[in-house]
């Protein structure tokens, strides 16, 4: 998935830190984004993902370190950052007296395109994003959150960027509408090469479109890899326990400490990793009997990015889970 | 260039679209000139007044249309700073400037429009200037450069608190402006000392000097000398603050 015509599609970030008085909302960020790639930033609210995408476009300076995108340098060729990108922020950024086809055009001429080009553009962007059978009189102060979106999305098109940057694209929507997004970030990456950078509060989203995912939380990347890669990281097999009241959850976590080291728990549900959790269970069902805990359920399966995610953004980890752990893979604990 | 021309455009439409927020200024300015015209045109018959009293009360009308419509550039602004439709602009290859240029010129272009459509009304209630069409044009002139000095406020205003509501209360400061001067009758028949200092001190009074000399009694270099420097320095002013205001918030450093 190299550059095809030569040109760079990268995004590299080194020692990126942006302070807004005493909070440091980018925290000393690496990046090394290769071009061509989805990549998935991912992190809860406020962990900074907004603000390393402002950064990377252009629109916010860093307090220091330094980045760059395509090739150029974020601080010094701005200008040449803004040609090589296509940005949507989580705030769509539409002027809601123009219609759909006004807004596309202006946006096409400001990036040096002649008029009758651009009408052809703005037409060809419409049918992209599913808009062209809009009422064209209707002003984007009357569109729908979903069409808003979407509008949102073909404006940052016009020019056809090298590199993409979706700030939460879908956040807000509809089921229906999320899909369609994600086809077309599928399809803007295989069709163009492009490089999508793309920032999600959901797991499911970058599970399904990213080759990469880097995980934020409070202005530093905790993980980076592929989706594979970060859920090995907490073990190959996952037992899920259900009880009845999370006081047991919780006492069944004490009592599990010396068989399952690698948990985590979630108000009635308590998590297991393990190399191969088959062979565990004899012992799990055996260890509650012995501590009189009752088991309402009993699952399982893959690991997850929400495994990945509670682990190392660090919510349960800090309560709920045994400290030994941390440190120790699961899947390595078992096989030996 | 071009960009800005577009930009100005797209202000210019945006406008059209919304008469309701320029319908309010125009009504203001008639208004003046025709119920000060009507109610007061007997100042015109004291010893010594010179010229008519329209001529002596256009340029309350002329400057409150220009000063009107300089506000327009602060609340274009805003709007696209609230809507993120700045943000979007300042992601094009658009020299970042222009993002404020567009709306600054396009509210000139209103204001200026307002500015002769208050003097054609004058000119159909009988006016003659004094000074002939030139002068007309210049009186034109000096209005659009005092509207620009008001833009530069107003976009300064704007860009510094990025709030709507406090860039429209800080366009209040206008009305002192205008009436702590010799507003209504020359100063001669003013015999209030704390009004003859706030006037002295108001670079309004030597708009409105250089205006009603234009119109009025014809070519005075002193008066409209002293009336372009004061506008051009004031226009210098704004303009400078609105750059560095400009310079702020689309670095966001």
């Amino acid at each position: 998935m190299s550059d095809r015509d030569g040109a760079d599609r990268s995004i590299t970030a080194e020692a990126l830190r942006r302070d807004f008085g005493k909070l440091h909302a980018v925290d000393g960020v690496d990046l090394e984004v290769p071009g061509g790639q989805i990549f998935g930033f991912l992190g809860p609210n406020g962990a900074g993902k907004s603000t390393l995408v402002k950064i990377l476009t252009t629109i916010l300076n860093p307090t220091s370190g330094r980045a760059s995108v395509g090739g150029y340098d974020v601080q010094r060729q701005g200008g040449k950052v803004r040609e090589a990108i296509g940005v949507a922020l989580q705030d769509v950024g539409l002027d809601p007296l123009m219609t759909a086809r006004e807004l596309l055009m202006l946006q096409t001429e400001l990036f040096g395109t002649p008029r009758d080009e651009a009408r052809k553009t703005a037409e060809r962007l419409l049918v992209t994003v599913g808009l062209d059978d809009v009422d064209p009189k209707k002003r984007a102060g009357a569109y729908s959150g979903g069409m808003k979106r979407r509008l949102d999305l073909a404006l940052a098109l016009v020019h056809d960027p090298r590199i993409l940057f979706l700030d939460e694209p879908t956040t807000g929507l509809d089921p229906a509408s999320r899909a369609a997004i994600w086809e077309e970030v599928r399809r803007l990456n295989d069709d163009f090469g492009m490089t999508i950078f793309l920032t999600t509060q959901y797991l499911e989203e970058a599970d399904r479109l990213a080759d990469q995912i880097a995980i934020i939380n409070k202005g530093t990347i905790v993980a980076q890899g592929t989706p594979e890669e970060l859920k090995r990281q907490v073990g190959d097999e996952v037992v899920e326990l259900q009880f009845g009241s999370s006081d047991d959850a919780e006492r069944a976590q004490d009592a599990l400490a010396p068989v399952a080291p690698n948990r985590q728990r979630s108000n009635r549900e308590l998590r297991l990793y393990f190399g191969r959790a088959a062979e565990n269970v004899p012992e799990l069902v055996r260890v509650l009997d012995g501590a009189g805990i009752s088991l309402q359920g009993l699952t399982i399966e893959q690991p997850s990015l929400d495994d990945v995610f509670l682990r190392v953004t660090g919510e349960a980890l800090e309560h709920e889970v045994d400290e030994g752990a941390d440190d120790v893979p699961a899947g390595a604990e078992v096989r030996s | 260039m071009n960009d800005t021309v577009l930009l100005i455009g797209r202000s210019l439409r945006n406008t059209m679209r919304e008469p309701a927020t320029i319908l309010p200024n125009i009504a203001i300015s008639v208004f003046f000139l025709f119920v000060y015209n009507s109610g007061l045109s007997s100042v015109a018959e004291l010893p010594g007044f010179q010229g008519t009293y329209l001529g002596f009360i256009l340029p309350v009308a002329i400057v409150s249309a220009a000063v009107g419509g300089a506000g327009l550039a602060g609340q274009t602004l805003i709007k696209d700073i609230d809507n993120g439709y700045f943000t979007k602009l300042l992601l094009t290859p658009t020299r970042r400037l222009s993002v404020i240029w567009g709306p600054m010129i396009a509210s000139a272009i209103v204001l200026t429009a307002q500015v002769v459509l208050v003097m054609l009304i004058a000119l159909a209630l009988g006016l003659k200037v004094a000074a002939g069409p030139l002068g007309f044009a210049l009186v034109v002139v000096l209005a659009f450069l005092w509207g620009m000095a008001f833009a530069g406020y107003a976009a300064f205003m704007a860009l510094k608190t990025k709030n709507a509501a406090a860039a429209q209360a800080a366009t209040f400061a206008f009305f002192p402006l205008i009436f702590l001067s010799y507003t209504f009758v020359p100063k001669e028949y003013v015999t209030a000392g704390w009004l003859k200092v706030a006037a002295t001190i108001n670079p309004t009074t030597y708009v409105f000097d250089s205006m009603r000399s234009l119109l009025n009694t014809g070519w005075d270099s002193t008066s409209l000398i002293v009336g372009f420097a004061v506008t051009l320095g004031f226009a210098t002013l704004t303009g400078i603050m609105a750059l560095w205001a400009a310079r702020g918030a689309t670095k966001m450093s």
